[in-house]
C-alpha cells in the first residue's frame, strides 16, 4: 500500500488551530490561558461587569436562560472570566500585574443564517498593570492581529459603548504586506471591541480600581477565522463536516 | 436615528459640509454611521447613538452638538442655550403626581383657540426626511420638537379631555385602552397612565389615547412635556409590543430638565403654525435635578491614553464640547451639562478627550516585558496533547452543538425552539457526525472515519468536559477528560491552510481504473487530462509488483458543482480515459 501520508492524520478544527496559535502568540507577550463555566451566574455574566440590572441585553430575547437555575445565562461573552480569573488570584494572595486570554464558548439566542451563530466562539484578553494603556492595547491586538492574519496589522480605534470598559472602543484592522492574505490586504475591517476596564469591574473582583487600571478586549473567533480563511457560512463550524474540517 | 443634514444646517451659522464628511467625522468621534441616503435635495444619516448617550444625542441638536466639537464650529442656534421661564402660571389645568417615583416631572401648557390645518412645506420635509408622516400642524410641531431636542411632547384635544386635573397614576389591571393607533390595549397596574379626573387619556411615555386626539374640530390643547422612568416605560413598551419614537427616548433615561425646553419649543412653534392663546403652564417638579460635577487630572488622562497630552489639549476638547471647568494646578472640574447625564467618573472625561481628540492620534506601543511567568493551563495542556494524539491515530476534530434534544438542563427560551436541552453526553452528536460523514469517505480519500470532540456536558447536576471518540468501527463513547500536570504546551503544528475552497453539496461517483505501469509514463497525468473538471479527486490507492510488472490502482472521485452527474456521463468520461490509456500503451487490468 502507498497511500499519501496525510490520509493517515486526522485534521484538527480550525478554531482549535486558532486558539493554539492565538496562546501562542500571547504566551510570548506573558499571557497565561484561563477558562470558565459555559453555564455562568449572573453575577458574573452581567452585574459584575457592570451591566445594569434593566439593560436591554438581560432581556428574554439575547440570552439563554435555563429552566430550574434562576439568575444563569449561557455566557453571552468571555468577559465573565475576567472577573474570575482577577478574584482567583487576588483569594491566592497575587496582586496585579496580570495578563490573560480566554478563548471559549458563547452564545446569543437568535435565528442562525450564513452570518449568525446561537453559539460561536470569542477570545477575551484582559491586561491589568500600570503600564495599561490605550496606546499598549493597540499594540497588543496589532501583535495578535499581524501574528494570525498574515502581514503588518495596523490597529484603528472608532468610539463605542461598552458597560464594562471606559473608554469603549470599536477595533478596526488593516493588513499590510505581502504576506497578508491578498483579499483582506490594505482594506479596513471590523474585528470586535475593546476599551479599558471599568473601575467598577476592577472593585467588583476586589483589585483596587485607585491602585490599577486594565485594558480588556473581545474578538471573534469565528469572524477571524472566516476572514482568515475566506469562510463564507459561520455554520460550518458546527457542522462537524470533514468537507470543511479538513481542509485545515 | 434618521438625522436630516438639511435640519442639522439650522443649528448653524453656514450650511455643514456634505453628509459623507459628517459622516466620518461622527464615525470616528461619536457614533457608528449605519448609511446616508438622498431624500429630495437632502441626505438622511442613520446615526446609531450608543446606549450611554441615548440621555442627550437622540435629536438632531445631540448630533449638531456633537458635531459642533467635532469640527470646531459654533453651534449657533441652540434650543438648549437659554433657561427657559414657563409663564405664565395657569390654575385651570391642575397636575396631580401619585407616583413621583415613576414620574420626575409633568408640566402641562394650556393654549386656547388655535386652529388645526396642514403643516407648512418646510415642516412637512423635516419630517418626512426623518420617515415621519406629516399629520396635522400640532401633532407635527410635537413630533420636530421631540426629533429635534430629544424631548418626547404630546398634545392633547383639551375640550375632549372631560376634565382638566391632570394626574399620572398606575393603571388598573385589565384596563383597556385605545391609543392613538385605534387599537385596543389592556393595561397592568406595572404601568403608567395619564388620567384626566378618572378617565386614562394616555399609557405613560409610550402613546396618547384615542378619546382625546387632535382633529380638526380641535380647539384648546393640553400640551404635555413629562419626564416618566426609563425602565418602567421600556417594560410597558415591550410588554405591549409598542416601542414609539417617546418610549425609546424616554427608555434611554433623560433629564427632567430637558422638558421644560420641549414645551417652550413646542409652545413657540404651536402658536406661530396655529395661532391661539396661550392661557399658562403647570409644572410638577417635585425634586430638581441637582447639579453634576466630575473631575479629572491631566495626569490620569495621559495615564489612561499613553499620551503626553497639555492642559491646553483637554481644555479646548471641554470648550468645544461645551462643558464648563475650572482648573486648578492640572486638576479640571467640570460642571456637567444637565442632559449629559452619562458624565460621572473621571474614565467617562478621559473618553470626551479621548473621542475628540481622536483616537488615531494614539500610537501603538507594544506591551512590556512582563515580569511574572505565565501560567501553564492544565486544562489546555492535556487537551492539546490530546488531540495532537488523536490526529496522530488519524481522528480529525469536531465541535458538535451543545443544544440537544434531550439532557438534564432545558433552555427556556430558544428562539427556534429546536433542540431546547443542554447535552448530557457528546455521543449522540458524534454519532450523527460519523453517519454525516460517511458518504463522502472516497471525496475526503479517507480508508475510515475517526473523529473526535472536547466538549462540555451536563451531567449528573454538573458542567463538565468530556472527551468522546467515534469511528466506523468503534461505536461513539467517552470519557471523563482530566487535565494534565505539564510544565509547557510544546510547539504544536498549527494549520498552514491558506484558504478554504468550497465543496459541491451534490452526490459523487467513484469509479476504479488499475493500470500495468509502462516505463516512466505517467498514468495519473493522462488520467487527469482525460477525466477533466468533474473528476475532483484522483488518488493511487493500491499498488504492487509481480515480477517485473508493476500495478496500479486509481481511484477516480466524480462530482459537480451544479448538478448531480448521472452514471451515463460518467461512464463515457471513464471510456475516453481507457481509450487514451490503452493509446499511450498501458494494458488496463
Amino acid at each position: 500500500m502507498d497511500m499519501p501520508p496525510d490520509a493517515q492524520f486526522g485534521h484538527l478544527h480550525p478554531i482549535s488551530s486558532l486558539i493554539r496559535e492565538a496562546n501562542q502568540i500571547f504566551l510570548r507577550m506573558g499571557f497565561t490561558l484561563a477558562e470558565g463555566p459555559l453555564l455562568e451566574s449572573e453575577w458574573y455574566n452581567f452585574d459584575a461587569l457592570n451591566v445594569p440590572k434593566d439593560h436591554p441585553s438581560r432581556d428574554m430575547q439575547d440570552t439563554f436562560f435555563v429552566k430550574d437555575m434562576p439568575e444563569h445565562v449561557l455566557r453571552t461573552h468571555t468577559s465573565p472570566v475576567q472577573v474570575r480569573y482577577m478574584e482567583s488570584q487576588i483569594k491566592k494572595g497575587a496582586e496585579p500585574p496580570y495578563r490573560v486570554i480566554v478563548p471559549g464558548k458563547i452564545f446569543r439566542n437568535e435565528a442562525t443564517d450564513i452570518t449568525h451563530e446561537a453559539e460561536f466562539f470569542q477570545i477575551e484578553g484582559l491586561v491589568v498593570e500600570q503600564t495599561a494603556t490605550l496606546s499598549t492595547l493597540k499594540g497588543t491586538l496589532s501583535v495578535f492581529l499581524a501574528g494570525i492574519m498574515g502581514g503588518e496589522a495596523e490597529v484603528r480605534f472608532r468610539p463605542s459603548f461598552f458597560p464594562f470598559t471606559e473608554p469603549s472602543l470599536e477595533v478596526d484592522m488593516r493588513l499590510t504586506g505581502q504576506s497578508a492574505p491578498e483579499k483582506l490586504r490594505d482594506k479596513w475591517i471590523e474585528m470586535g471591541g475593546a476599551g479599558m476596564v471599568h473601575p467598577n469591574v476592577l472593585k467588583n473582583a476586589g483589585v483596587d480600581p485607585k491602585k490599577y487600571r486594565g485594558f480588556a478586549f473581545g474578538v471573534g473567533l469565528d469572524r477571524l477565522a472566516m476572514l482568515k480563511w475566506g469562510i463564507d457560512d459561520v455554520r460550518y463550524m458546527h457542522s462537524a463536516d470533514l468537507r470543511f474540517i479538513n481542509q485545515f | 436615528m434618521k438625522i436630516s443634514k438639511l435640519w442639522l444646517d439650522k443649528f448653524f451659522s453656514a450650511p455643514l459640509p456634505e453628509a459623507s464628511i459628517l459622516a466620518d467625522a461622527l464615525t470616528f468621534h461619536a457614533f457608528e454611521i449605519d448609511g446616508i441616503e438622498k431624500a429630495g435635495d437632502d441626505e438622511v444619516l442613520d446615526v446609531k447613538v450608543t446606549p450611554n448617550r441615548g440621555h442627550d444625542a437622540l435629536s438632531h441638536r445631540g448630533i449638531a452638538k456633537e458635531l459642533s466639537a467635532i469640527l470646531k464650529l459654533p453651534l449657533t442656534n441652540d434650543p438648549l442655550a437659554a433657561h427657559p421661564v414657563l409663564a405664565p402660571v395657569t390654575t385651570e389645568v391642575t397636575v396631580d403626581l401619585q407616583r413621583t417615583v415613576l414620574c420626575k416631572r409633568y408640566i402641562a401648557g394650556y393654549i386656547k383657540g388655535i386652529k388645526v390645518g396642514p403643516s407648512p412645506e418646510w415642516l412637512r420635509a423635516r419630517l418626512e426626511a426623518v420617515g415621519q408622516r406629516s399629520i396635522n400642524n400640532i401633532v407635527d410641531a410635537t413630533n420636530f420638537v421631540m426629533f429635534n431636542t430629544g424631548q418626547p411632547l404630546h398634545a392633547f384635544d383639551a375640550g375632549k379631555l372631560g376634565s382638566l386635573s391632570l394626574g399620572v397614576r398606575a393603571a388598573q389591571d385589565g384596563e383597556v385602552m385605545v391609543a392613538l393607533d385605534k387599537k385596543s390595549y389592556t393595561l397592568k397596574k406595572s404601568m403608567m397612565v395619564i388620567t384626566a379626573g378618572d378617565a386614562s387619556v394616555g399609557i405613560a411615555g409610550v402613546k396618547g389615547g384615542m378619546p382625546a386626539a387632535i382633529d380638526e374640530s380641535t380647539k384648546d390643547i393640553i400640551i404635555e412635556s413629562a419626564n416618566f422612568d426609563g425602565v418602567s416605560v421600556r417594560k410597558t413598551a415591550a410588554a405591549l409590543k409598542l416601542r414609539t419614537d417617546a418610549s425609546t427616548r424616554f427608555e434611554q433615561v433623560i433629564s427632567p430638565e430637558l422638558a421644560s425646553y420641549g414645551m417652550q419649543s413646542a409652545v413657540e412653534l404651536i402658536q406661530k403654525l396655529a395661532g391661539g392663546e396661550l392661557a399658562g403652564f403647570v409644572d410638577a417638579y417635585p425634586e430638581p435635578q441637582k447639579p453634576m460635577y466630575a473631575s479629572v487630572t491631566v495626569e490620569k488622562v495621559n495615564q489612561v491614553l499613553g499620551a503626553s497630552l497639555t492642559g491646553a489639549d483637554i481644555a479646548d476638547v471641554f470648550v468645544r464640547l461645551g462643558l464648563p471647568y475650572k482648573e486648578e494646578s492640572g486638576v479640571f472640574e467640570v460642571s456637567v451639562p444637565f442632559e449629559r447625564l452619562d458624565l460621572m467618573i473621571a474614565e467617562d472625561l478621559v473618553e470626551e478627550v479621548a473621542r475628540i481628540i481622536g483616537y488615531e492620534k494614539i500610537s501603538a506601543v507594544p506591551l512590556p516585558a512582563f515580569d511574572k511567568q505565565p501560567e501553564i493551563n492544565k486544562n489546555f495542556a492535556a487537551a492539546e496533547s490530546l488531540r495532537e494524539e488523536l490526529i496522530k491515530q488519524g481522528y480529525s476534530e469536531v465541535c458538535t452543538s451543545i443544544f440537544a434534544d434531550k439532557g438534564e438542563r432545558m433552555v427556556l427560551n430558544k428562539v427556534d425552539s429546536v433542540r431546547p436541552y443542554l447535552r448530557s453526553s457528546l455521543v449522540p452528536g458524534l454519532a450523527e457526525a460519523l453517519a454525516k460523514n460517511k458518504p463522502n469517505k472516497d471525496l475526503l480519500g479517507l480508508k475510515e472515519i475517526k473523529l473526535f470532540e472536547i466538549g462540555t456536558v451536563w451531567s449528573a447536576g454538573t458542567e463538565i468536559i468530556m472527551l468522546g471518540t467515534v469511528t466506523e468501527k468503534e461505536k461513539a463513547s467517552e470519557k471523563i477528560f482530566a487535565p494534565a500536570n505539564a510544565g509547557n504546551y510544546g510547539e504544536l503544528p498549527v494549520s498552514t491552510a491558506a484558504r478554504f475552497e468550497h465543496f459541491s453539496k451534490y452526490p459523487y461517483i467513484v469509479r476504479d481504473i488499475a493500470v500495468w505501469a509502462v516505463g516512466d509514463t505517467d498514468a495519473e497525468k493522462i488520467i487527469r487530462e482525460q477525466a477533466g473538471p468533474l473528476a475532483v479527486k484522483i488518488s493511487l490507492f493500491d499498488r504492487f509488483e509481480k515480477g517485473e510488472k508493476i500495478s496500479l490502482a486509481y481511484r477516480i472521485v466524480f462530482q459537480s458543482f451544479d448538478r448531480t452527474l448521472t452514471e451515463v456521463e460518467v461512464n463515457e468520461i471513464m471510456e475516453k480515459v481507457s481509450v487514451e490509456l490503452t493509446k499511450q500503451g498501458f494494458e488496463i487490468r
